[in-house]
């Protein structure tokens, strides 16, 4: 559409724009505050908007007991941070190979992750923490593995049977949760698998799996069959024409799924709830902050409220333009 | 392709999907058809069709019902009119301002449901800052009640679907016909005519995909229900998918949980069978 031209007009749009800012982000901006807050600031009934912040409840909420040399451990932690995290976003300047570096940086959170209960003791929330990321990561890598393969085969089969695959696909992806989530259950306790990673990632992989099938199949539609059939003419099987040939154009493709299988799994709260009795992830944890007698509560809710915000909120800046790409391709293709 | 080599490909995602999806939904009609508790778990009792009768004489049932049905009934439609005017409003901006506002209008989307009414439900604390607010304005105190809370979940459910709607759209006004726009304005069409004539028809496809998406969507939502009643009875605000899990975990009748799960299966089936038939159909056109 052209624009608006009339000054008045013009205003009264940046107006609009920014009551809606305003209304999208209030809840951010009142927990976020919240959680620094003392418990006596926090529960003054008339709203504090200057006062001394506090860490007490991030510290509440992620050690057991906060040792002396605190300070010094937070800035070394945070160093590393700082450092990974510019290795991966410089990686394409720096004259190694970009496989190596990214290696790397894996190796490097994995070991800090292990290594900081070594140094605090860190109370059941970091717990959670690991457990989120060991289930979110699994769930990814899953997913998208098995599903790019039958992804990639529905895009260029044919057949009647691929068309079924797909509607029924789509059906699954309609149902409620709770009607595979009580089965689940009862599969779990049968075979002794409650409570452990390996049935929450697979029940998880299982549940997204339409999805990526979807929004995988709809990038693969895109790429020319010329591609790998002049790589198949060439004595490669479809397999290497698949991996060799097809993967590296998919990337972005590739990511933006992975993006929202990682937002579905972290996000997942009722799956959990019911297969896991202590192995909880984030989700689990923090709605046991919900009401309950603890004054202490609404603090700490606040404090794991932004806790579990800031990772999703740190992927989805380096991603977000697949995130948005990934919404416009699902979108006008429905 | 050969139908080998998709069946080969296809092959972990598709015995996954019958695994873990074809074989417990046939489990949870078989299970609603037993009597069975955590304490049989292992020995369920055959009872045939009274778990299904039982939840179908529930009034808690109907309730939950009337609930999810309102719920959707004032969601969705504001979730479109609101995501489509703001759309429309951010298109009018510079690509800078707008990939700015777009990353903070995503924010409620992308954000842990279940964070997400935490944070909407501090605001409604006793100390919270919107409890004030409504009483400096209106001199009375914010109470729980079944209505505050009913009215919670809902304005909960536009905040956190809005941007899905927004994102969708935004994406079909880029692909707006600038001819017709053009031909229009010689005409002297004006803006609400460009809208009503041009830019509805165009994006009706889009309205459509973002209506059956959030109606599978609206039709389940637990996790900000779940939060924001605290699973409480005296709000009645219970949906269908809290009634279920309630029945589960607190009442402890598995069985009668499972039979309430596939009659809600079968309700948004009955919704969604037009919408199959047609997906399958345009398959087969396309292939």
């Amino acid at each position: 559409m052209e624009k608006v031209k009339s000054p008045l007009g013009r205003a009264f749009i940046h107006l609009i724009l920014i009551l809606f800012s305003i209304y999208s982000l209030i809840p951010f901006y009142w927990t976020f505050i919240q959680s620094f807050k003392n418990l006596k600031d926090a529960n003054s009934r008339t709203p504090k908007f200057f006062f001394t912040p506090t860490w007490e409840n991030y510290q509440d909420l992620w050690l057991r007991s906060v040792p002396d040399n605190g300070a010094q451990i937070a800035f070394f932690v945070l160093l590393a941070v700082v450092i990974l995290v510019c290795l991966l976003l410089f990686a394409e300047y720096i004259p190694i190979p970009n496989g190596v570096i990214y290696v790397f940086v894996t190796l490097g959170f994995i070991s800090l992750l292990a290594g900081i209960p070594r140094f605090v003791e860190t109370a059941k929330f970091y717990d959670y923490f690991i457990n989120t990321l060991i289930v979110t990561v699994g769930t990814v890598v899953v997913s998208i593995t098995i599903g790019s393969l039958a992804a990639y085969s529905l895009a260029r089969y044919s057949g009647i049977l691929g068309v079924v695959v797909l509607v029924a696909a789509l059906g699954f992806r309609a149902l409620p949760r709770l009607a595979f989530v009580l089965p689940y259950y009862w599969i779990g306790s049968a075979t002794n698998l409650l409570d452990t990673h390996l049935l929450i990632i697979l029940t998880l992989v299982a549940v997204n799996q339409p999805f990526t099938i979807w929004m995988l199949r709809s990038f693969f539609m895109e790429i020319p069959k010329d591609l790998e059939e002049s790589a198949m003419i060439d004595g490669a099987n479809r397999l290497t024409a698949f991996w060799k040939v097809i993967i590296p154009i998919m990337w972005p493709g590739i990511i933006s799924t992975a993006l929202f299988s990682l937002l579905l799994a972290y996000n997942e709260f009722l799956l959990v709830r019911i297969l896991a009795q202590t192995n909880w992830t984030l989700p689990v944890a923090i709605s046991r902050f919900t009401g309950g007698e603890d004054p202490r509560h609404l603090t700490l809710a606040a404090a794991s409220a932004v806790s579990a915000t800031v990772p999703i909120i740190l992927v989805i800046l380096f991603f977000q333009k697949n995130l948005v790409k990934g919404l416009a391709a699902g979108a006008v293709k429905g | 392709m050969k139908r080998k080599t998709f069946l080969q490909f296809a092959a972990p995602s598709i015995i996954l999907m019958a695994l873990l999806m074809v074989i417990p939904l046939g489990m949870a009609i078989w299970l609603g058809m037993n009597y069975m508790t955590y304490d049989n778990i292992n020995s369920p009792q055959f009872v045939g069709l009274k778990n299904y009768l039982d939840v179908l004489g529930d009034p808690r049932f109907w309730q939950s019902f009337r609930f999810t049905a309102l719920y959707m009934a004032v969601v969705i439609p504001c979730q479109l009119f609101l995501g489509f005017a703001v759309a429309l409003t951010l298109d009018q901006v510079s690509k800078f301002v707008r990939g700015i506002y777009l990353s903070l209008f995503l924010l409620p989307f992308i954000i842990v449901p279940v964070v997400g009414t935490l944070m909407f439900k501090q605001l409604f604390e006793p100390s919270g800052l919107f409890t004030w607010l409504y009483q400096t304005i209106f001199e009375t105190k914010f109470r729980y009640t079944e209505t505050s809370v009913k009215t919670l979940i809902i304005l909960y459910g536009i905040w956190a679907t809005t941007p899905f709607a927004l994102v969708t759209y935004f994406a079909g006004l880029q692909t707006l016909p600038i001819e017709q726009l053009e031909a229009a304005s010689m005409d002297g069409a004006s803006r609400w005519q460009k809208i009503r004539y041009i830019v509805l028809p165009h994006v009706r496809s889009l309205t459509i995909f973002i209506l059956m998406i959030s109606l599978m969507d609206a039709y389940r939502v637990f996790d900000s229900v779940f939060v924001l009643s605290e699973m409480n009875p005296i709000y009645k605000a219970d949906t269908m998918m809290t009634y279920v899990f309630q029945t589960a975990v607190t009442v402890q009748r598995l069985d009668k949980a499972n039979a309430m799960a596939v009659l809600t299966v079968i309700g948004i089936m009955v919704i969604l069978i037009p919408n199959l038939i047609q997906t399958y159909r345009q398959q087969i056109e396309e292939r």
